[in-house]
């Protein structure tokens, strides 16, 4: 016997549940992990091809990457082709590889899908396409799944975002790709619903009566909001919308506004390399390529010249200890600590770093607030779209964990009312309604 | 953004809710009282550094690593070239068993890749009371014999004769590297290629004395050819001596089940009684154990008892009993220990039974049954590193 599930992929967590005509069932995917509904979107890739997700994933990685040794090896990675006026000759290339490299930890494979230009990866030997990643990210999800479940799973109901990108084209292009992806990973039967929509059928059953609703999934990735009568037996989505505005972006400005002068921003002026070094620190992802002897070569010189050496032993230390991920992480657990309280400390404290930051809520509001406009707009272009005016509506439901930010709360409680703002759970309810969906 | 400027940012954030205000108070006395502990550590370096006492330590570290360079040029024949380095790594991968008494008399055996029957010895397994032990060390090794009056003699591996596996041995076939000397008996025989990269040599007593010498005394120790006794008792005999690191966690198992583990750091330069022994017990085991390693316990049925690394507890008196690992009822019915190793993923264990049969058991697969199929009492067990850990090995016996 086969079920079909509903299956959220997100930007940073994704899970799964089932739907029996009564009730919703979130599946304990990650054991590993302290809320086991929720596993987070990552892959680790070993050298031997074998891939691992969630929790799992982040501690392999930290086992076997953080301080770990290097060893660089000269690689012929092709050649150049130089065709002068009267002359052609052709030039060997060479890269550094680090042969020791134990994996590849990858994130955001969801925005993967939607970056233009951006095909795939090189993992080691391999080559991965976006549509690899996904597929083997969706097939270890699917697998422990049946482990749970002890059966077959053939059909998925997936979350998808309003817009995945701007232009319809990539749109479509991103949503064949995560379709193809599943297909690969062993679902015979894939169909889509849009994430706010799928978080309002998770309300719904909450309601008595019928209510003209505003969903405000605000995840990881992107913003996507929908506005709906439902309750009743009624259910009409009168109009949707979203915007690539997200919790990654906030952790992103933080990083940028706060972080990198504890990496030499503002010390370092003429030095190109050096600085193109530090501008990288928000993409932690990009980091660890950074780590070539070249680099260190450059970074020591600076040192031994005297030039910001806390700073710039400090980053070194991050890209070279492999900490830019334990890094990226204490960023985002201080953001959502401000969620809460009115001043958290960002620290990293590692052989050669000692990073110490005292952060406001104030302060992060104010670095956040370029943002404030783009959700404003789109709140209003949706609800115009939709014909209703603020006052008409009965109730906001607040998803997806960038939804606590407490100045988006506020946004929402100026614009609605207060009393209308409701929070449903910030991990589950969009998979709950997708496995409602799927169950219809 | 300067100091000033995010203060004042502070401040805003306090102004707008004051209930952050508390919360800045005690994330910046947090930060300063850091900082002030950070403060002192550095005063300590730069006192250290002006006094001169950190150059004396790197002094000494420089000329305790150019003796070992001497003795791995004096290993390798020459200068060791890199190619020369090379191949003693390749070389490190042969492991082999050593099976010794007291008399001094040692057996050599190769390890193979395989588990099951290695052979058996077909003589008088014991002598003064003492039962032969068994280690395992790399072909290339150098062997410390650490003998009851203290006295030292070094032998290469190599030049013990390789025993025919499979066969029946006799002590009189056996090789005899170091004779003991009159009065005297052969306490341990430990490798010595880790020293270069340890701190100390460790030594146990029967009765529970230990005591460790630091390695940068190597060079007097060798060409004195004395180590010590490392008892206080007379009735007390050395059992037992290994190389280890400063941070390292020095275990003590006994003959009635106690496990007393030891800080490396904390112990004494002189010989000193660490655990409180009954009058019929006595130390069968003695070793390092490593934070990735599980222990392994043999009593004299051939019962296993597994416990994970992190079941040792670090003594905190001078002087204790230990954990109890055997329980009172099974003491009762006469259970014992006769030796335990610490051992990792892939390794090998080899058992001597009181048969004189010594066998190799995959401990993965010991661990899990709990039993050996030994025909005969246990008498002596040793850890055979997996082979890539040969290189780095440190070897155990009881």
């Amino acid at each position: 016997m086969s079920i079909k599930v509903g299956l959220d992929f997100g930007t940073s967590n994704s899970g799964i549940a089932v739907y029996d005509g009564h009730r919703v069932t979130i599946l304990p995917i990650d054991g590993q992990n302290v809320q086991p509904e929720v596993v987070k979107t990552l892959l680790y890739i070993t050298r031997d091809y074998q891939a691992y997700i969630g929790q799992e994933a982040v501690e392999l990685y930290y086992r076997d990457n953080v301080n770990r040794q290097r060893r660089f090896v000269k690689q012929w990675a092709g050649e150049i082709d130089y065709h002068g006026a009267d002359m052609h000759y052709v030039r060997d290339i060479y890269v550094y590889v680090d042969e020791l490299k134990p994996g590849r930890l990858l994130q955001y494979i969801k925005t993967a899908l939607r970056k233009e230009g951006y095909r795939g990866t090189q993992i080691f030997e391999r080559y991965y396409t976006v549509g690899d990643l996904a597929q083997t990210y969706l097939r270890l999800l699917k697998n422990r799944a049946e482990g749970i479940l002890g059966e077959k799973i053939e059909a998925a109901t997936l979350g998808r975002p309003v817009k995945f990108a701007e232009s319809p084209e990539n749109d479509r292009k991103a949503e064949d790709t995560l379709r193809q992806a599943a297909y690969e990973a062993g679902f015979k039967q894939v169909d889509f619903e849009l994430e706010p929509i799928a978080a309002a059928l998770d309300y719904e059953q909450t309601l008595a009566k019928p209510q003209n609703v505003v969903i405000f999934d605000f995840g990881g990735g992107t913003l996507d909001i929908a506005v709906m009568r439902l309750g009743g037996g009624e259910r009409k989505v009168y109009a949707s919308g979203g915007v690539d505005v997200a919790g990654s972006d906030f952790d992103r400005a933080i990083i940028q506004k706060r972080m990198l002068a504890h990496f030499g921003l503002g010390k370092i002026q003429h030095q190109p390399e050096i600085l193109e070094m530090i501008q990288a620190v928000p993409d932690w992802m990009a980091l660890p390529e950074l780590a070539t002897p070249l680099n260190r070569n450059t970074l020591d010189k600076a040192i031994r010249a005297g030039l910001a050496p806390a700073r710039l032993k400090a980053l070194q230390t991050l890209i070279y200890n492999d900490l830019a991920f334990t890094f990226y992480n204490r960023v985002e657990a201080a953001k959502i600590a401000l969620s809460d309280s009115g001043a958290t400390v960002i620290s990293l404290d590692d052989k050669g770093v000692a990073l110490w930051e005292l952060y406001t809520r104030h302060q992060f509001e104010n670095d956040i607030f370029d943002y404030i406009s783009k959700v404003e707009k789109v709140l209003f272009d949706t609800l115009s779209s939709a014909g209703l005016e603020p006052g008409q509506v009965d109730a906001v439901v607040k998803t997806g964990g960038s939804s606590n930010i407490p100045l988006f709360s506020s946004l929402l409680g100026r614009i609605f009312g207060a009393k209308k703002v409701k929070q449903s759970d910030a991990f589950s309810s969009v998979v709950a309604g997708l496995a409602i969906r799927a169950g219809m | 953004m300067t100091l000033p400027d995010k203060i004042d940012e502070w401040i805003k954030e306090a102004e707008t809710r004051p209930a952050s205000a508390l919360t800045i108070m005690r994330l910046v006395a947090n930060r300063m009282r850091e900082l002030n502990e950070r403060n002192e550590e550095l005063l300590a370096e730069n006192i250290a550094l002006q006094d001169g006492s950190r150059v004396q330590d790197y002094q000494k570290r420089i000329v305790h690593l150019e003796y070992q360079l001497e003795m791995l040029k004096r290993r390798l024949g020459g200068d060791p070239g890199l190619s020369a380095l090379e191949s003693l790594t390749e070389e490190t991968e042969t492991a082999n068993i050593l099976v010794y008494n007291v008399r001094g008399q040692v057996l050599r055996l190769e390890a193979g890749q395989a588990s099951g029957r290695l052979g058996r010895i077909r003589d008088e397994l014991a002598f003064n009371g003492e039962w032969p032990r068994v280690l395992s060390v790399s072909e290339q090794d150098e062997l410390l014999l650490l003998f009851t009056s203290g006295r030292i003699g070094t032998c290469p591996v190599a030049e013990v004769p390789l025993s025919e596996p499979g066969s029946e041995w006799k002590w009189a076939e056996a090789s005899l590297p170091n004779e003991p000397h009159a009065g005297e008996l052969l306490a341990c025989i430990m490798p010595l290629s880790n020293m270069p990269l340890s701190d100390y040599f460790l030594q146990t007593s029967r009765r529970g004395c230990v005591k460790k010498t630091m390695t940068s005394l190597s060079e007097t120790i060798l060409s004195k050819n004395y180590l010590g006794k490392g008892t206080i008792q007379k009735a007390d005999q050395a059992f037992d001596a290994l190389l280890c690191q400063k941070n390292d966690r020095h275990a003590i198992l006994t003959y009635e089940g106690r496990l007393l583990g030891l800080d490396v750091e904390s112990l004494p330069y002189s010989a000193e009684e660490r655990i409180r022994l009954t009058a019929s017990d006595y130390v069968v085991a003695s070793f390092v154990l490593p934070q990735e390693a599980s222990l392994l316990c043999l009593t004299q049925t051939g019962k296993v008892v597994q416990r994970e690394a992190s079941i040792l507890e670090l003594a905190k008196s001078p002087l204790a009993r230990g954990q109890a690992l055997i329980s009172p009822a099974r003491l009762e019915q006469g259970t014992r220990f006769v030796g335990a190793v610490p051992v990792r993923d892939g390794e090998r264990i080899a058992v001597l039974d009181a048969d004189g049969n010594l066998n190799l058991y995959e401990a993965r697969t010991v661990a899990g049954a709990g039993t050996l199929e030994a025909r005969a009492l246990a008498l002596s067990i040793g850890v055979v590193p997996a082979p890539a850990a040969q290189a780095n090995q440190t070897t155990n016996k009881s």
